[in-house]
Protein backbone atom coordinates (compact mmCIF):
# COMPACT_ATOMS: atom_id res chain seq x y z
CA UNK A 1 0.00 0.00 0.00
CA UNK A 2 1.46 3.34 -0.98
CA UNK A 3 1.64 5.99 1.74
CA UNK A 4 -0.53 8.37 -0.35
CA UNK A 5 -3.54 6.15 0.17
CA UNK A 6 -3.05 6.21 3.92
CA UNK A 7 -3.14 10.03 3.80
CA UNK A 8 -6.81 9.77 2.98
CA UNK A 9 -7.48 7.27 5.77
CA UNK A 10 -10.33 8.04 8.11
CA UNK A 11 -10.44 6.91 11.72
CA UNK A 12 -13.86 5.80 12.80
CA UNK A 13 -15.03 4.62 16.20
CA UNK A 14 -17.56 1.82 16.03
CA UNK A 15 -19.20 2.08 19.45
CA UNK A 16 -19.62 2.48 22.36
CA UNK A 17 -22.78 4.42 21.47
CA UNK A 18 -23.64 2.41 18.36
CA UNK A 19 -26.75 0.28 18.83
CA UNK A 20 -24.98 -2.91 17.81
CA UNK A 21 -22.06 -2.15 20.12
CA UNK A 22 -23.47 -3.01 23.51
CA UNK A 23 -20.49 -2.43 25.73
CA UNK A 24 -17.56 -2.33 23.36
CA UNK A 25 -15.83 0.06 20.97
CA UNK A 26 -13.54 -0.64 18.05
CA UNK A 27 -11.37 1.88 16.31
CA UNK A 28 -11.41 1.31 12.56
CA UNK A 29 -9.12 2.93 10.03
CA UNK A 30 -10.87 3.23 6.69
CA UNK A 31 -9.61 3.95 3.20
CA UNK A 32 -12.68 4.52 1.10
CA UNK A 33 -15.01 1.69 1.94
CA UNK A 34 -12.27 -0.69 3.07
CA UNK A 35 -10.94 -1.29 6.55
CA UNK A 36 -7.15 -1.24 6.74
CA UNK A 37 -6.73 -1.42 10.48
CA UNK A 38 -8.89 -2.63 13.33
CA UNK A 39 -8.16 -1.91 16.97
CA UNK A 40 -10.68 -3.57 19.30
CA UNK A 41 -11.00 -1.87 22.68
CA UNK A 42 -12.18 -3.55 25.85
CA UNK A 43 -12.97 -2.38 29.36
CA UNK A 44 -16.35 -0.68 29.03
CA UNK A 45 -18.00 -3.46 30.99
CA UNK A 46 -15.28 -4.24 33.52
CA UNK A 47 -16.61 -5.16 36.96
CA UNK A 48 -13.43 -6.71 38.40
CA UNK A 49 -15.07 -10.08 38.89
CA UNK A 50 -11.77 -11.79 39.71
CA UNK A 51 -11.03 -9.42 42.58
CA UNK A 52 -14.65 -9.64 43.80
CA UNK A 53 -14.40 -13.42 43.96
CA UNK A 54 -11.56 -13.12 46.45
CA UNK A 55 -13.97 -11.52 48.92
CA UNK A 56 -16.93 -13.86 48.43
CA UNK A 57 -17.56 -17.29 49.93
CA UNK A 58 -17.48 -20.28 47.62
CA UNK A 59 -21.26 -20.46 47.51
CA UNK A 60 -21.59 -16.79 46.58
CA UNK A 61 -18.92 -17.01 43.89
CA UNK A 62 -21.02 -18.74 41.29
CA UNK A 63 -23.47 -15.83 41.32
CA UNK A 64 -20.73 -13.51 40.10
CA UNK A 65 -19.81 -15.93 37.32
CA UNK A 66 -23.42 -16.05 36.21
CA UNK A 67 -23.52 -12.32 35.70
CA UNK A 68 -20.58 -12.39 33.31
CA UNK A 69 -22.81 -13.80 30.61
CA UNK A 70 -26.49 -13.62 31.48
CA UNK A 71 -27.42 -15.44 28.29
CA UNK A 72 -25.65 -18.63 29.31
CA UNK A 73 -26.04 -18.29 33.06
CA UNK A 74 -26.48 -22.03 33.68
CA UNK A 75 -23.26 -22.76 31.81
CA UNK A 76 -21.19 -19.82 32.97
CA UNK A 77 -21.40 -20.71 36.65
CA UNK A 78 -20.30 -24.30 36.11
CA UNK A 79 -16.49 -23.94 35.77
CA UNK A 80 -16.34 -22.29 39.18
CA UNK A 81 -18.57 -24.91 40.77
CA UNK A 82 -16.53 -27.65 39.14
CA UNK A 83 -13.29 -26.23 40.56
CA UNK A 84 -14.81 -25.94 44.03
CA UNK A 85 -16.15 -29.49 43.82
CA UNK A 86 -12.72 -30.79 42.82
CA UNK A 87 -10.96 -29.14 45.76
CA UNK A 88 -13.67 -29.94 48.31
CA UNK A 89 -13.99 -33.52 47.08
CA UNK A 90 -17.75 -33.39 46.63
CA UNK A 91 -19.70 -36.14 44.91
CA UNK A 92 -22.58 -34.95 42.80
CA UNK A 93 -25.63 -37.27 42.99
CA UNK A 94 -26.80 -38.91 39.78
CA UNK A 95 -30.06 -36.96 39.71
CA UNK A 96 -28.27 -33.62 40.03
CA UNK A 97 -25.79 -34.56 37.30
CA UNK A 98 -28.51 -35.23 34.78
CA UNK A 99 -30.65 -32.27 35.79
CA UNK A 100 -27.64 -29.99 35.52
CA UNK A 101 -26.83 -31.24 32.05
CA UNK A 102 -30.43 -30.86 30.87
CA UNK A 103 -30.65 -27.29 32.09
CA UNK A 104 -27.27 -26.46 30.56
CA UNK A 105 -28.41 -27.66 27.17
CA UNK A 106 -31.73 -25.82 27.50
CA UNK A 107 -29.74 -22.71 28.32
CA UNK A 108 -27.53 -23.29 25.30
CA UNK A 109 -30.57 -23.41 23.02
CA UNK A 110 -31.98 -20.21 24.46
CA UNK A 111 -28.62 -18.51 24.15
CA UNK A 112 -28.22 -19.57 20.53
CA UNK A 113 -31.73 -18.38 19.75
CA UNK A 114 -30.86 -15.01 21.22
CA UNK A 115 -27.77 -14.93 19.03
CA UNK A 116 -29.94 -15.67 15.99
CA UNK A 117 -32.07 -12.67 16.64
CA UNK A 118 -29.13 -10.43 17.35
CA UNK A 119 -27.23 -11.54 14.27
CA UNK A 120 -30.23 -11.01 11.98
CA UNK A 121 -30.69 -7.52 13.39
CA UNK A 122 -27.04 -6.83 12.67
CA UNK A 123 -27.59 -7.99 9.11
CA UNK A 124 -30.55 -5.62 8.91
CA UNK A 125 -33.27 -8.24 8.77
CA UNK A 126 -35.53 -7.52 11.65
CA UNK A 127 -38.23 -10.09 10.89
CA UNK A 128 -35.84 -12.91 11.59
CA UNK A 129 -34.88 -11.14 14.83
CA UNK A 130 -38.28 -11.55 16.37
CA UNK A 131 -38.99 -15.15 15.38
CA UNK A 132 -36.34 -16.86 17.50
CA UNK A 133 -36.91 -14.40 20.32
CA UNK A 134 -40.56 -15.46 20.49
CA UNK A 135 -39.53 -19.14 20.71
CA UNK A 136 -36.91 -18.28 23.29
CA UNK A 137 -39.63 -17.10 25.67
CA UNK A 138 -40.77 -20.69 26.13
CA UNK A 139 -37.36 -21.62 27.50
CA UNK A 140 -37.37 -18.62 29.80
CA UNK A 141 -40.78 -19.78 31.03
CA UNK A 142 -39.25 -23.17 31.80
CA UNK A 143 -36.42 -21.54 33.77
CA UNK A 144 -38.95 -19.43 35.64
CA UNK A 145 -41.08 -22.42 36.49
CA UNK A 146 -38.06 -24.32 37.80
CA UNK A 147 -36.12 -21.61 39.64
CA UNK A 148 -38.34 -18.55 39.86
CA UNK A 149 -35.96 -16.48 37.77
CA UNK A 150 -35.83 -16.01 34.04
CA UNK A 151 -32.15 -15.16 33.54
CA UNK A 152 -29.61 -15.42 36.35
CA UNK A 153 -31.29 -18.33 38.05
CA UNK A 154 -28.55 -19.35 40.50
CA UNK A 155 -29.32 -22.95 39.71
CA UNK A 156 -26.04 -24.63 40.57
CA UNK A 157 -24.48 -24.93 43.98
CA UNK A 158 -21.30 -26.77 45.00
CA UNK A 159 -22.20 -30.45 45.04
CA UNK A 160 -25.42 -30.34 43.05
CA UNK A 161 -28.32 -28.08 42.14
CA UNK A 162 -30.68 -25.93 44.18
CA UNK A 163 -34.10 -26.55 42.68
CA UNK A 164 -35.70 -29.91 42.06
CA UNK A 165 -37.68 -30.82 38.96
CA UNK A 166 -41.41 -30.80 39.49
CA UNK A 167 -44.02 -32.36 37.24
CA UNK A 168 -45.02 -28.95 35.98
CA UNK A 169 -41.49 -27.66 35.35
CA UNK A 170 -40.64 -30.73 33.27
CA UNK A 171 -43.87 -30.24 31.33
CA UNK A 172 -43.03 -26.62 30.55
CA UNK A 173 -39.54 -27.60 29.44
CA UNK A 174 -40.86 -30.37 27.22
CA UNK A 175 -43.30 -27.92 25.70
CA UNK A 176 -40.46 -25.49 24.95
CA UNK A 177 -38.45 -28.20 23.22
CA UNK A 178 -41.43 -29.49 21.25
CA UNK A 179 -42.14 -25.95 20.08
CA UNK A 180 -38.48 -25.50 19.15
CA UNK A 181 -38.57 -28.68 17.10
CA UNK A 182 -41.71 -27.58 15.29
CA UNK A 183 -39.99 -24.33 14.31
CA UNK A 184 -36.76 -25.95 13.08
CA UNK A 185 -37.80 -26.51 9.44
CA UNK A 186 -38.79 -22.85 9.16
CA UNK A 187 -35.40 -21.71 10.43
CA UNK A 188 -33.53 -24.20 8.29
CA UNK A 189 -35.29 -22.88 5.23
CA UNK A 190 -34.54 -19.34 6.26
CA UNK A 191 -30.83 -19.99 6.77
CA UNK A 192 -29.98 -22.28 3.89
CA UNK A 193 -32.14 -20.85 1.14
CA UNK A 194 -32.52 -17.17 1.88
CA UNK A 195 -30.53 -15.26 -0.75
CA UNK A 196 -30.08 -12.14 1.39
CA UNK A 197 -28.49 -14.16 4.19
CA UNK A 198 -26.17 -15.85 1.72
CA UNK A 199 -25.06 -12.66 0.00
CA UNK A 200 -24.25 -10.95 3.27
CA UNK A 201 -22.34 -13.86 4.84
CA UNK A 202 -20.65 -16.05 2.21
CA UNK A 203 -16.89 -15.59 1.95
CA UNK A 204 -16.84 -13.05 4.79
CA UNK A 205 -14.37 -13.36 7.66
CA UNK A 206 -12.71 -16.55 6.54
CA UNK A 207 -10.04 -18.39 8.53
CA UNK A 208 -8.75 -21.96 8.76
CA UNK A 209 -8.69 -24.14 11.83
CA UNK A 210 -4.98 -23.76 12.55
CA UNK A 211 -5.20 -19.98 12.45
CA UNK A 212 -8.34 -20.03 14.57
CA UNK A 213 -6.67 -22.12 17.27
CA UNK A 214 -3.65 -19.80 17.29
CA UNK A 215 -6.01 -16.91 17.99
CA UNK A 216 -7.53 -18.94 20.81
CA UNK A 217 -10.93 -19.40 19.19
CA UNK A 218 -13.00 -22.34 20.41
CA UNK A 219 -16.48 -23.78 20.41
CA UNK A 220 -18.73 -23.27 17.36
CA UNK A 221 -16.15 -21.00 15.75
CA UNK A 222 -13.75 -23.95 15.44
CA UNK A 223 -16.39 -26.61 14.85
CA UNK A 224 -17.59 -24.62 11.84
CA UNK A 225 -14.21 -25.44 10.24
CA UNK A 226 -15.04 -29.15 10.45
CA UNK A 227 -12.96 -29.96 13.54
CA UNK A 228 -15.05 -31.70 16.22
CA UNK A 229 -13.37 -29.95 19.15
CA UNK A 230 -15.89 -30.20 21.94
CA UNK A 231 -15.22 -30.59 25.66
CA UNK A 232 -18.56 -32.33 26.11
CA UNK A 233 -17.17 -35.34 24.27
CA UNK A 234 -13.38 -34.92 24.44
CA UNK A 235 -13.13 -34.71 28.23
CA UNK A 236 -15.18 -36.99 30.43
CA UNK A 237 -16.39 -34.72 33.23
CA UNK A 238 -17.58 -36.98 36.09
CA UNK A 239 -19.97 -34.31 37.36
CA UNK A 240 -21.92 -34.03 34.10
CA UNK A 241 -23.98 -36.60 32.22
CA UNK A 242 -22.80 -36.27 28.62
CA UNK A 243 -21.36 -39.79 28.65
CA UNK A 244 -24.87 -41.25 29.08
CA UNK A 245 -26.02 -39.82 25.78
CA UNK A 246 -25.54 -41.14 22.30
CA UNK A 247 -24.81 -38.09 20.19
CA UNK A 248 -22.34 -36.69 17.74
CA UNK A 249 -20.48 -33.43 17.96
CA UNK A 250 -22.10 -31.11 15.40
CA UNK A 251 -19.61 -29.96 12.81
CA UNK A 252 -20.12 -28.15 9.57
CA UNK A 253 -18.08 -29.24 6.56
CA UNK A 254 -17.99 -26.59 3.90
CA UNK A 255 -17.81 -27.81 0.31
CA UNK A 256 -16.32 -24.61 -1.10
CA UNK A 257 -13.44 -24.33 1.34
CA UNK A 258 -12.80 -27.45 3.43
CA UNK A 259 -11.04 -26.86 6.73
CA UNK A 260 -12.02 -23.20 6.76
CA UNK A 261 -15.05 -21.30 7.90
CA UNK A 262 -16.72 -18.07 6.87
CA UNK A 263 -19.64 -16.22 8.42
CA UNK A 264 -22.16 -18.40 6.59
CA UNK A 265 -20.59 -21.62 7.94
CA UNK A 266 -20.61 -20.30 11.47
CA UNK A 267 -24.26 -19.35 11.06
CA UNK A 268 -25.21 -22.85 9.91
CA UNK A 269 -23.02 -24.35 12.62
CA UNK A 270 -25.03 -22.58 15.30
CA UNK A 271 -28.17 -24.09 13.84
CA UNK A 272 -26.63 -27.57 14.09
CA UNK A 273 -25.73 -26.83 17.72
CA UNK A 274 -29.40 -26.31 18.54
CA UNK A 275 -30.26 -29.64 16.91
CA UNK A 276 -27.60 -31.46 18.95
CA UNK A 277 -28.77 -29.86 22.20
CA UNK A 278 -32.36 -30.87 21.51
CA UNK A 279 -31.15 -34.42 20.92
CA UNK A 280 -29.25 -34.50 24.23
CA UNK A 281 -32.19 -33.18 26.27
CA UNK A 282 -34.62 -35.62 24.62
CA UNK A 283 -32.39 -38.54 25.63
CA UNK A 284 -31.66 -37.32 29.15
CA UNK A 285 -35.18 -36.39 30.30
CA UNK A 286 -36.40 -39.99 30.76
CA UNK A 287 -33.15 -40.93 32.52
CA UNK A 288 -33.60 -38.65 35.56
CA UNK A 289 -33.56 -41.02 38.56
CA UNK A 290 -34.98 -40.44 42.02
CA UNK A 291 -32.67 -39.34 44.77
CA UNK A 292 -31.09 -36.32 46.40
CA UNK A 293 -30.22 -33.26 44.31
CA UNK A 294 -27.19 -32.21 46.29
CA UNK A 295 -24.32 -33.97 48.04
CA UNK A 296 -25.45 -34.28 51.69
CA UNK A 297 -21.98 -33.21 52.84
CA UNK A 298 -21.89 -30.17 50.55
CA UNK A 299 -23.00 -27.70 53.18
CA UNK A 300 -20.21 -28.60 55.58
CA UNK A 301 -17.52 -29.25 53.01
CA UNK A 302 -17.93 -26.17 50.83
CA UNK A 303 -17.86 -23.71 53.71
CA UNK A 304 -14.12 -23.90 54.23
CA UNK A 305 -11.98 -25.59 51.62
CA UNK A 306 -8.62 -27.29 52.07
CA UNK A 307 -5.58 -25.81 50.32
CA UNK A 308 -5.47 -26.77 46.69
CA UNK A 309 -5.59 -25.83 43.04
CA UNK A 310 -8.18 -26.85 40.51
CA UNK A 311 -9.15 -26.06 36.98
CA UNK A 312 -12.80 -26.25 35.99
CA UNK A 313 -13.90 -26.11 32.36
CA UNK A 314 -17.08 -26.18 30.35
CA UNK A 315 -18.00 -26.11 26.68
CA UNK A 316 -20.06 -22.94 26.69
CA UNK A 317 -22.28 -21.64 23.94
CA UNK A 318 -19.56 -19.31 22.77
CA UNK A 319 -16.56 -21.57 23.36
CA UNK A 320 -14.40 -22.90 26.13
CA UNK A 321 -14.93 -21.18 29.46
CA UNK A 322 -12.80 -22.06 32.46
CA UNK A 323 -11.87 -21.04 35.98
CA UNK A 324 -8.49 -21.60 37.60
CA UNK A 325 -8.90 -21.65 41.36
CA UNK A 326 -6.37 -21.60 44.18
CA UNK A 327 -7.36 -21.88 47.80
CA UNK A 328 -5.42 -21.68 51.04
CA UNK A 329 -6.15 -23.99 53.95
CA UNK A 330 -9.46 -23.39 55.74
CA UNK A 331 -10.11 -20.19 53.84
CA UNK A 332 -13.69 -19.12 53.22
CA UNK A 333 -12.93 -17.50 49.88
CA UNK A 334 -10.50 -18.17 47.00
CA UNK A 335 -6.90 -17.01 47.09
CA UNK A 336 -7.04 -16.43 43.37
CA UNK A 337 -9.66 -17.16 40.76
CA UNK A 338 -8.85 -16.61 37.11
CA UNK A 339 -11.71 -16.66 34.65
CA UNK A 340 -11.22 -17.51 31.00
CA UNK A 341 -14.02 -16.04 28.98
CA UNK A 342 -14.18 -17.53 25.49
CA UNK A 343 -15.10 -14.20 23.94
CA UNK A 344 -11.86 -12.49 24.96
CA UNK A 345 -10.20 -14.34 22.12
CA UNK A 346 -13.05 -14.03 19.62
CA UNK A 347 -13.10 -10.27 20.14
CA UNK A 348 -9.31 -10.07 19.92
CA UNK A 349 -9.28 -12.01 16.65
CA UNK A 350 -11.13 -9.14 14.93
CA UNK A 351 -7.77 -7.39 14.89
CA UNK A 352 -6.51 -9.96 12.37
CA UNK A 353 -9.76 -10.96 10.72
CA UNK A 354 -11.24 -7.59 9.81
CA UNK A 355 -8.52 -5.67 7.90
CA UNK A 356 -9.10 -5.96 4.16
CA UNK A 357 -12.85 -6.32 4.35
CA UNK A 358 -15.52 -3.75 3.58
CA UNK A 359 -16.90 -1.55 6.31
CA UNK A 360 -20.40 -2.99 5.91
CA UNK A 361 -19.00 -6.48 6.56
CA UNK A 362 -17.41 -5.53 9.86
CA UNK A 363 -20.55 -6.12 11.90
CA UNK A 364 -21.19 -9.39 10.06
CA UNK A 365 -17.76 -10.71 11.05
CA UNK A 366 -18.24 -9.49 14.59
CA UNK A 367 -21.70 -11.03 14.89
CA UNK A 368 -20.71 -14.35 13.34
CA UNK A 369 -18.09 -14.92 16.09
CA UNK A 370 -20.76 -14.35 18.75
CA UNK A 371 -18.75 -12.32 21.23
CA UNK A 372 -20.40 -11.13 24.43
CA UNK A 373 -18.73 -8.20 26.25
CA UNK A 374 -19.32 -9.62 29.73
CA UNK A 375 -17.01 -12.51 28.93
CA UNK A 376 -14.01 -10.43 27.99
CA UNK A 377 -14.40 -7.55 30.42
CA UNK A 378 -15.32 -9.70 33.43
CA UNK B 1 3.03 -38.06 21.67
CA UNK B 2 1.35 -38.49 25.04
CA UNK B 3 1.51 -35.86 27.76
CA UNK B 4 4.02 -37.72 29.91
CA UNK B 5 6.28 -38.40 26.93
CA UNK B 6 6.25 -34.72 26.02
CA UNK B 7 7.02 -33.67 29.60
CA UNK B 8 9.90 -36.17 29.82
CA UNK B 9 11.30 -34.80 26.58
CA UNK B 10 11.32 -31.28 28.03
CA UNK B 11 12.80 -32.40 31.34
CA UNK B 12 15.55 -34.35 29.56
CA UNK B 13 16.35 -31.48 27.23
CA UNK B 14 16.39 -28.73 29.86
CA UNK B 15 17.88 -29.78 33.18
CA UNK B 16 16.51 -26.70 34.98
CA UNK B 17 12.89 -27.66 34.37
CA UNK B 18 11.28 -29.13 37.44
CA UNK B 19 8.27 -31.44 37.05
CA UNK B 20 5.48 -31.00 39.60
CA UNK B 21 2.91 -33.39 38.23
CA UNK B 22 3.23 -35.97 35.46
CA UNK B 23 0.15 -37.87 34.38
CA UNK B 24 -1.31 -38.57 30.98
CA UNK B 25 -4.18 -36.14 31.60
CA UNK B 26 -2.24 -33.31 33.15
CA UNK B 27 1.33 -32.12 33.12
CA UNK B 28 2.60 -29.42 35.45
CA UNK B 29 6.12 -28.06 34.96
CA UNK B 30 8.05 -25.28 36.68
CA UNK B 31 10.11 -23.52 34.05
CA UNK B 32 12.82 -20.85 34.47
CA UNK B 33 11.83 -17.50 32.95
CA UNK B 34 14.68 -17.63 30.44
CA UNK B 35 13.43 -20.91 28.93
CA UNK B 36 9.73 -20.24 28.51
CA UNK B 37 9.97 -19.19 24.86
CA UNK B 38 11.97 -22.31 23.96
CA UNK B 39 9.49 -24.59 25.69
CA UNK B 40 6.47 -22.89 24.09
CA UNK B 41 8.17 -23.17 20.69
CA UNK B 42 8.66 -26.85 21.36
CA UNK B 43 5.02 -27.47 22.27
CA UNK B 44 3.91 -25.59 19.18
CA UNK B 45 6.12 -27.75 16.95
CA UNK B 46 5.11 -31.02 18.64
CA UNK B 47 1.36 -30.34 18.52
CA UNK B 48 0.32 -28.24 15.51
CA UNK B 49 -3.28 -28.03 16.71
CA UNK B 50 -2.58 -27.19 20.35
CA UNK B 51 -5.06 -24.85 21.94
CA UNK B 52 -3.75 -22.02 24.17
CA UNK B 53 -6.18 -21.52 27.04
CA UNK B 54 -4.83 -19.17 29.66
CA UNK B 55 -1.98 -16.94 30.68
CA UNK B 56 -2.51 -15.67 34.19
CA UNK B 57 -0.65 -14.06 37.04
CA UNK B 58 -0.56 -15.19 40.64
CA UNK B 59 0.66 -13.06 43.53
CA UNK B 60 2.44 -15.21 46.12
CA UNK B 61 3.17 -12.13 48.31
CA UNK B 62 6.59 -10.81 49.39
CA UNK B 63 7.33 -9.76 45.78
CA UNK B 64 7.02 -13.29 44.45
CA UNK B 65 4.88 -13.94 41.42
CA UNK B 66 3.94 -16.83 39.26
CA UNK B 67 2.89 -16.68 35.62
CA UNK B 68 0.84 -19.72 34.65
CA UNK B 69 0.39 -20.91 31.07
CA UNK B 70 -2.22 -23.53 30.21
CA UNK B 71 -2.40 -25.37 26.89
CA UNK B 72 -4.73 -28.15 25.87
CA UNK B 73 -3.99 -30.76 23.24
CA UNK B 74 -7.22 -32.24 21.93
CA UNK B 75 -5.68 -35.15 19.99
CA UNK B 76 -3.87 -36.63 22.98
CA UNK B 77 -6.26 -35.02 25.47
CA UNK B 78 -3.86 -33.61 28.01
CA UNK B 79 -3.63 -30.31 29.84
CA UNK B 80 -0.24 -28.74 29.93
CA UNK B 81 0.47 -26.26 32.68
CA UNK B 82 3.71 -24.27 32.83
CA UNK B 83 4.66 -22.13 35.80
CA UNK B 84 7.25 -19.39 35.70
CA UNK B 85 8.42 -18.09 39.07
CA UNK B 86 9.35 -14.41 39.17
CA UNK B 87 10.80 -12.31 41.96
CA UNK B 88 11.40 -8.65 42.63
CA UNK B 89 9.40 -5.44 42.48
CA UNK B 90 9.37 -5.31 38.67
CA UNK B 91 9.05 -8.87 37.40
CA UNK B 92 9.83 -9.47 33.72
CA UNK B 93 9.21 -12.45 31.46
CA UNK B 94 9.45 -12.93 27.69
CA UNK B 95 6.30 -12.63 25.64
CA UNK B 96 4.88 -15.60 23.71
CA UNK B 97 2.31 -13.50 21.86
CA UNK B 98 4.24 -13.82 18.59
CA UNK B 99 3.99 -17.63 18.79
CA UNK B 100 0.34 -17.66 19.94
CA UNK B 101 -1.24 -14.34 18.92
CA UNK B 102 -4.37 -15.21 20.93
CA UNK B 103 -2.36 -14.82 24.11
CA UNK B 104 -1.64 -11.15 23.40
CA UNK B 105 -4.56 -9.89 25.45
CA UNK B 106 -4.01 -12.43 28.23
CA UNK B 107 -0.51 -11.02 28.65
CA UNK B 108 -1.78 -7.47 28.42
CA UNK B 109 -4.27 -8.17 31.18
CA UNK B 110 -1.66 -9.87 33.38
CA UNK B 111 0.57 -6.84 32.90
CA UNK B 112 -2.01 -4.29 33.99
CA UNK B 113 -3.36 -6.40 36.86
CA UNK B 114 -0.05 -7.63 38.34
CA UNK B 115 2.61 -5.30 36.97
CA UNK B 116 4.42 -8.17 35.27
CA UNK B 117 6.24 -6.89 32.21
CA UNK B 118 6.21 -9.01 29.07
CA UNK B 119 9.40 -8.30 27.13
CA UNK B 120 8.81 -7.97 23.40
CA UNK B 121 5.03 -7.57 23.64
CA UNK B 122 3.75 -5.35 20.81
CA UNK B 123 1.13 -3.43 22.76
CA UNK B 124 1.05 -3.18 26.56
CA UNK B 125 -1.59 -0.45 26.90
CA UNK B 126 -4.24 -0.85 29.60
CA UNK B 127 -6.88 -3.32 28.46
CA UNK B 128 -9.65 -3.33 31.04
CA UNK B 129 -8.69 -0.69 33.59
CA UNK B 130 -9.53 2.99 33.22
CA UNK B 131 -6.63 5.31 32.42
CA UNK B 132 -7.34 7.50 35.44
CA UNK B 133 -7.10 4.70 38.04
CA UNK B 134 -4.75 5.70 40.83
CA UNK B 135 -2.68 3.15 42.63
CA UNK B 136 -1.55 0.23 40.58
CA UNK B 137 -1.92 -3.45 39.97
CA UNK B 138 -5.37 -4.26 41.37
CA UNK B 139 -4.92 -8.02 41.57
CA UNK B 140 -1.79 -7.82 43.72
CA UNK B 141 -2.56 -8.80 47.28
CA UNK B 142 -1.29 -5.52 48.69
CA UNK B 143 -3.77 -3.49 46.64
CA UNK B 144 -6.29 -2.25 49.16
CA UNK B 145 -9.97 -2.33 48.36
CA UNK B 146 -11.35 -1.03 51.64
CA UNK B 147 -12.66 2.42 52.56
CA UNK B 148 -9.13 3.87 52.91
CA UNK B 149 -8.93 4.30 49.12
CA UNK B 150 -12.32 5.89 48.71
CA UNK B 151 -10.97 9.43 48.28
CA UNK B 152 -8.94 8.36 45.20
CA UNK B 153 -11.97 6.93 43.46
CA UNK B 154 -13.80 10.26 43.27
CA UNK B 155 -16.91 8.69 44.78
CA UNK B 156 -18.71 10.67 47.48
CA UNK B 157 -17.83 9.85 51.07
CA UNK B 158 -20.56 7.83 52.78
CA UNK B 159 -22.63 9.84 55.23
CA UNK B 160 -21.95 9.04 58.90
CA UNK B 161 -24.57 6.82 60.39
CA UNK B 162 -27.23 8.57 62.48
CA UNK B 163 -27.04 7.85 66.19
CA UNK B 164 -29.11 5.05 67.55
CA UNK B 165 -32.73 5.87 68.06
CA UNK B 166 -32.73 8.47 65.29
CA UNK B 167 -31.70 12.09 65.12
CA UNK B 168 -33.02 14.18 67.99
CA UNK B 169 -33.36 17.35 65.86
Amino acid sequence: MSPDILDEAVELWFGPQHVSAHGWATKLTLVGDYIVECDPNAGYFHRSAEKCLEFRTFKQGSLILERLCMLEAFLAEYPYLSAVEQIAGLEVPERAKIMRTIMMEACRIHSLQFWWGQFSAELGMFTMTLWPWIDREYFLDAFEELTGSRHAAAYGTPGGVKYDFTEKSVKVLEHAIAHMESQMPKFKDMILHNPSFKVRTKGIGQYDVKQGLKWGLSGPNIRACGTPMDLRQDVNDPNLAYDMVDWEVPTFHSEDHPGESDAFDRMVQRFLEIEASVKIIRQLLPLVPDGPIVDPKARAKSNRLPAGEAYGRIEGTRGLASVWLKTTDKAQSPYRAKIRGPCLNSYYSLKHLVPGSKFADFIVIFGSLDPYPGWWDR
Amino acid sequence: MSGTAFARMIVNKYQEVEPKLLTDEKVDLVIPASLIRDVVHLIEESYPLIFPEIIMGLDLEDDKYEVIYIFWSRETNFLCQFRVLLEGATPVVDTISDIFPGMEWHERETCEMFGIDFKGHPDLRLLLLPDELEGKYPLRKRFKTDRSRLSESGLPQPKPRPPRGGDSQ
